[in-house]
């Protein structure tokens, strides 16, 4: 009577077992430590998101073929917000973190702040000479309090306003970059163009893609932003903030906006394509977007100029970084020098459309113009847009603040909320979270 | 062969089956005993030894991990109830309470309703069944990634098929996501979509299980098909019925894919959190903003709210059928 | 001893005549009930008929005004742009071995425990049936952190060993299969078999998982659905050299600018084995339904 239950037994068994060969036949994941430290064959791994655009222009394969015995494992998430939890947990459980991980910009402050000793002080590695080639803000976003430098740069994403010219035509507004720009002094200025806009404008096209947009630009371009000079909370009492915010939900609540949130509604995809904004405030990587979003049918239809009054801003950009864990931190360091070096910065930009941070990669890519655009001096424009922007004080719940304001602006576009009771919303949320 | 019914319960055995000698209990009718007393626990062994290595030891950690100040991928420190304070005060999360409650009434009532009628229209002899069947679970068989993605596109405000539907009729474009109703209903739309075809093969496996006798016996005292229905096929049910409203409403309080994806993976829910449920409010707070214990502070009032409500379920359940064999125990 | 028949005791219970079966005796659809289910059916179809059409032209096409209703031309050379991205070949594979891991023991152990839970008493089952139930509404979404360590513990992390462990088996299909013993098993089946001196397991073996056969078929059937979609916690452990589907999907569209057509093109296949199993055993599992309802 007990041979019917060691069958169970057994048969339990037959399917755990199963389940170890099976997934061990599926190939399990490699780790960093198959291979032994100096001289030897090594194998780095690399985790990044997104589009980096090494795989794509091919400087894996041109690193392995420089260095023989370096093998490179890359892998990447398509999202952000997806990887980056996915190394948070990794980091946690001090386990399969890859050698070199990507990091935005917006993640870079919480890096320097909470997690300095996760992450290996490059200033100790074969990378140290490359923290001197950078623009002036972007290696000092990444550097803590102590001096140690957390991450390599890789892109940034200088602002610029992308265009419409075909419907500014039709609306009598100029569509040349430059007399455009000289239109547009200033913020009230480019609102002021947007109600000339409005008055002629075709049906079910707005001026602007959203108010959200248009806030996020205006703050892009202040040295302070939600953090003051020495890391208190400021974003209540800014007035730079609260005028940016204010700006935005005026431009909103005239219908000045198309009430598209970014990146969340399918008809802000649509919008590149079938019109219902003519400009929209875009760092150097959305020109990559438009050209996917808009087709071959927008080519000739969208230009860029530059920010008004010619100011500099930056949105988005990223770092490399070596998680302490890794096992082959030196070889490693050489791997993310080389990839942030000038010629491959510029060779990227000029493949993928990520714009570089390096000084001699950017003087590098000031002359290059775009087809897609009208042939607008895109190189110079963002690379004017990056040197003018200020040195930003970034803090670890800027994104915890700016989703706060975004979501209120959108609430004064769409529900009709008055920019007051949006705004005190906005602090309560923030407050509640932050506070 | 004899048969006795007055002990309907199988399992519980002390006494050796009638061959034998009755006198003295043998080693094997000692073993025999023994395995109808142990057996039950072997069955529900495998389930609790997956659930206590990677269900409660996970559930009890979160009890712990609430009451600390833990920031994904930094250190854990101690805070006591602080984080239990901080939620219970706070009015998102009051908001997201009560649009779980909107929504997951907006999608299971209709779903559950629905689920019902097509199982009973499935049930009849129909040509082309298979396919039928096939068809209404091909919902079921979709990602909810995809299905959301999709359904973003039908609802949209400028291009949408439903505005294009409804313009047809002579009414406005409706900017579904940003209303306050109106994302609502598009998301319950998605959940019925997902899961009605499911519930309706529940339902019909639960119909086809129900003794012809009954409806035989029904006809004879001149029951029409819709008191048919009510008197012998819902009854019948009962027990499926119970199960599909229990994990519809463990569902619908856990509900997050959806309203996470509608938001374009954005977990506000919409500009005044319109659709932010309790399951998206918690990954916002671990996910987005990184403050794991928050989230698992979350997640344990949800726990216990659920809890609650399933209790409650069931106790109504049973004060409503007393007799009721296969309620909720 | 006696010798045990239980597949004669469960003959000697079935009904008289095997026509007489369970469910309602089956009428002949009018037109009105053809009508609402061919309308039912088509909105089930056509978000995949959109689909399709998503992933048959560029994404600029669709984000045109008003979008296309048909297919365009693009299909075959975005899925090859999605196959080309992503290692669907290795994923699909993945997918089709952690799915059938976790359904076979996903009936196995959940159609004991249900079967326990439903028709055994013993001491501290309600107890125990009430931390089953609890254990579903624990958020999936929340216990990744502890889980992952547990997996990064055991070696696991990034395995598929990791997605398959958790999911072995699941309190809701212990309580799927539960509430249809409960329904579709007689009680004087069992009182018989113990009478005649079965074992519990013996009597589990010849007569619950025969009659448990329907439901396990459907049981079976959702949550290979559930396990091929399921990719909150995939996309936790693995990592885009060892995917699952779900994971390679989430990784498909090309950087800053996710390409929508391509997108659709891999969930449209990614989703398309699935349907082709459930319409392959679609026919069998409607049999199963069919035949069990009969057997009683």
């Amino acid at each position: 009577m007990q041979t019917p239950r060691r069958t169970a037994v057994v048969l339990a068994a037959a399917v755990m077992s199963g389940v170890l060969v099976l997934s061990a036949c599926g190939g399990s994941g490699g780790s960093s430590t198959d291979t032994a430290a100096s001289g030897g064959p090594v194998e780095l791994t690399v985790g990044l998101f997104g589009t980096f655009g090494y795989d794509e222009v091919g400087l894996f394969k041109e690193y392995e073929s420089q260095n023989p015995g370096v093998t490179i494992k890359y892998e990447s998430t398509q999202g952000e917000d997806k990887y980056w939890p996915a190394l948070q947990t990794r980091l946690a459980s001090g386990s399969g973190v890859a050698d070199v991980q990507g990091i935005e910009v917006a993640r870079i402050s919480d890096v320097v702040t909470n997690q300095p000793d996760q992450w290996t002080d490059l200033r100790d590695t074969p990378a140290a000479d490359a923290i001197s080639r950078y623009i002036g803000w972007k290696e000092p976003a990444a550097t803590t309090p102590d001096g140690a430098v957390l991450g390599l740069g890789t892109d940034i994403g200088p602002m610029g306003i992308c265009y419409r010219s075909d419907l500014l035509q039709q609306a009598g507004l100029p569509t040349d970059p430059a007399a455009l720009s000289a239109e547009m002094p200033d913020w009230n200025a480019f609102l002021a163009l947007g109600e000339r806009f409005k008055a002629s404008a075709p049906a079910g096209t707005s001026w602007h893609d959203s108010a959200g947009g248009l806030y996020n630009a205006i703050v892009s371009q202040q040295k302070e932003i939600y953090y003051g000079q020495s890391g208190d909370l400021v974003f209540d009492s800014n007035p730079a903030v609260r005028s940016a915010f204010d700006t935005a939900a005026r431009a909103g609540q005239s219908g000045l906006t198309a009430k598209l949130e970014q990146f969340v509604d399918p008809g802000w995809d649509q919008g590149f394509s079938s019109g219902s904004f003519a400009t929209i405030a875009c760092p150097s990587w959305m020109i990559g977007y438009i050209k996917g979003k808009a087709g071959d049918g927008g080519s000739g239809k969208w230009n860029v100029t530059s920010l008004p009054g010619g100011a500099g801003g930056n949105w988005g950009g990223a770092y490399l970084g070596i998680p302490q864990a890794s096992q082959h931190k030196d070889e490693a360091a050489k791997l993310i020098a080389w990839l942030t070096a000038p010629e491959q910065q510029a060779r990227v930009f000029r493949e993928v459309g990520n714009f570089p941070s390096t000084t001699q990669a950017i003087a590098s890519v000031t002359d290059t113009t775009d087809p897609y655009f009208n042939n607008a001096p895109i190189g110079k424009i963002f690379s004017d847009s990056a040197q003018n922007a200020p040195v930003q004080i970034l803090g670890p719940q800027d994104g915890v603040i700016k989703n706060a304001m975004v979501q209120a602006l959108l609430s004064v576009e769409t529900t009709g909320a008055a920019p007051d009771t949006a705004w005190n919303t906005a602090v309560g949320n923030v407050k509640n979270q932050v506070g | 062969m004899t048969m006795q019914v007055d002990r309907p319960v199988a399992g519980e055995r002390g006494t050796p089956p009638a061959a034998g000698t009755p006198s003295r209990p043998s080693w094997r009718s000692r073993l025999y005993a023994f395995e109808g007393r142990s057996a039950p626990y072997a069955f529900i062994a495998p389930f609790f030894l997956v659930f206590f290595a990677f269900g409660l030891f996970p559930l009890v950690y979160t009890a712990w991990i609430s009451l600390h100040s833990y920031r994904l991928g930094g250190r854990m420190r101690w805070i006591g109830f602080d984080n239990y304070v901080w939620l219970f005060s706070n009015p998102s999360f009051y908001n997201s309470l009560w649009k779980t409650i909107t929504i997951g009434i907006l999608s299971t009532v209709p779903q559950l309703l629905l689920a019902l009628g097509l199982a009973h229209l499935l049930n009849y002899r129909l040509r082309g069944r298979t396919f039928l069947r096939v068809a209404m679970l091909m919902p079921y068989a979709t990602s909810v990634a995809a299905a959301t993605l999709v359904f973003a596109l039908i609802f949209g405000r400028d291009g949408g098929i439903v505005n294009g539907l409804l313009g047809v009729v002579g009414i406005e474009p409706v900017d579904w996501r940003n209303g306050n109703w109106t994302a609502q209903i598009a998301i319950s739309v998605i959940v019925i979509w997902h899961w009605t075809g499911y519930n309706a093969l529940i339902y019909l496996a639960g119909m086809q299980s129900i003794s012809k006798d009954l409806y035989e016996a029904a006809a004879i005292d001149g029951a029409n098909r819709w008191e048919q229905f009510l008197h012998v096929t819902i009854p019948g049910l009962r027990p499926t019925i119970m199960f599909t409203i229990i994990v519809s409403t463990i569902g619908a309080s856990q509900l997050f894919g959806e309203p996470l994806l509608f938001g374009g993976g954005q977990p506000n829910g919409g500009s005044v959190n319109q659709y932010q449920t309790v399951g998206l409010f918690m990954y916002q707070q671990g996910w987005q903003y990184s403050q794991l214990g928050r989230a698992a502070t979350v997640a344990w009032v949800m726990f216990i709210l659920i809890i609650g409500l399933v209790l409650l379920n069931s106790w109504l359940a049973r004060r409503r059928r007393p007799a009721t064999e296969g309620t909720l125990s | 001893m006696t010798t045990v028949d239980v597949h004669h005791i469960s003959a000697s219970l079935a009904p008289p005549s095997p026509k007489r079966g369970r469910g309602r005796p089956q009428d002949a659809a009018g037109w009105l009930t053809y009508g609402i289910l061919t309308v039912t059916t088509l909105l089930f179809v056509a978000p995949f008929y959109y689909m399709i059409v998503a992933a048959s032209r560029p994404m600029s096409e669709m984000n045109t005004f008003p979008p296309p209703l048909v297919p365009g031309g693009d299909l075959f050379s975005n899925i090859g742009t999605a196959i080309h991205q992503q290692n669907i070949g290795l994923a699909l594979w993945n997918s089709l071995v952690v799915s059938t891991v976790v359904t076979v023991s996903t009936v196995l152990f959940c159609t004991l425990a249900g079967f326990a839970f439903g028709k055994l008493r013993f001491r501290g089952r309600n107890l125990l049936f009430a931390i089953t139930l609890g254990t579903m509404m624990i958020p999936p979404s929340l216990s990744v952190v502890p889980l992952y360590s547990v997996m990064a513990e055991l070696g696991l992390a990034g395995t598929l060993s990791s997605v398959i462990l958790p999911s072995l088996c699941a309190a809701f299909g212990v309580f799927f299969m539960r509430q249809y013993l409960i329904q579709a098993l007689p009680d004087e089946l069992l009182e018989a078999a113990r009478v005649d001196g079965a074992t519990t397991l013996r009597t589990f073996w010849s007569i619950v998982l025969p009659i448990a056969r329907p439901g396990a078929a459907v049981l079976g059937m959702l949550t290979f659905m559930t396990a091929w979609n399921d990719f909150f916690w995939p996309i936790i452990t693995l990592n885009s050299s060892n995917p699952t589907v779900q994971v390679a999907l989430n990784n498909l569209g090309s950087g800053y600018v996710p390409d929508t057509a391509v997108i659709m093109a891999g969930t449209l296949i990614g989703t398309l084995p699935v349907l082709v199993v459930f319409v392959l055993l679609g026919r069998q599992i409607v049999g199963g339904i069919m035949a069990g309802a009969v057997k009683g």
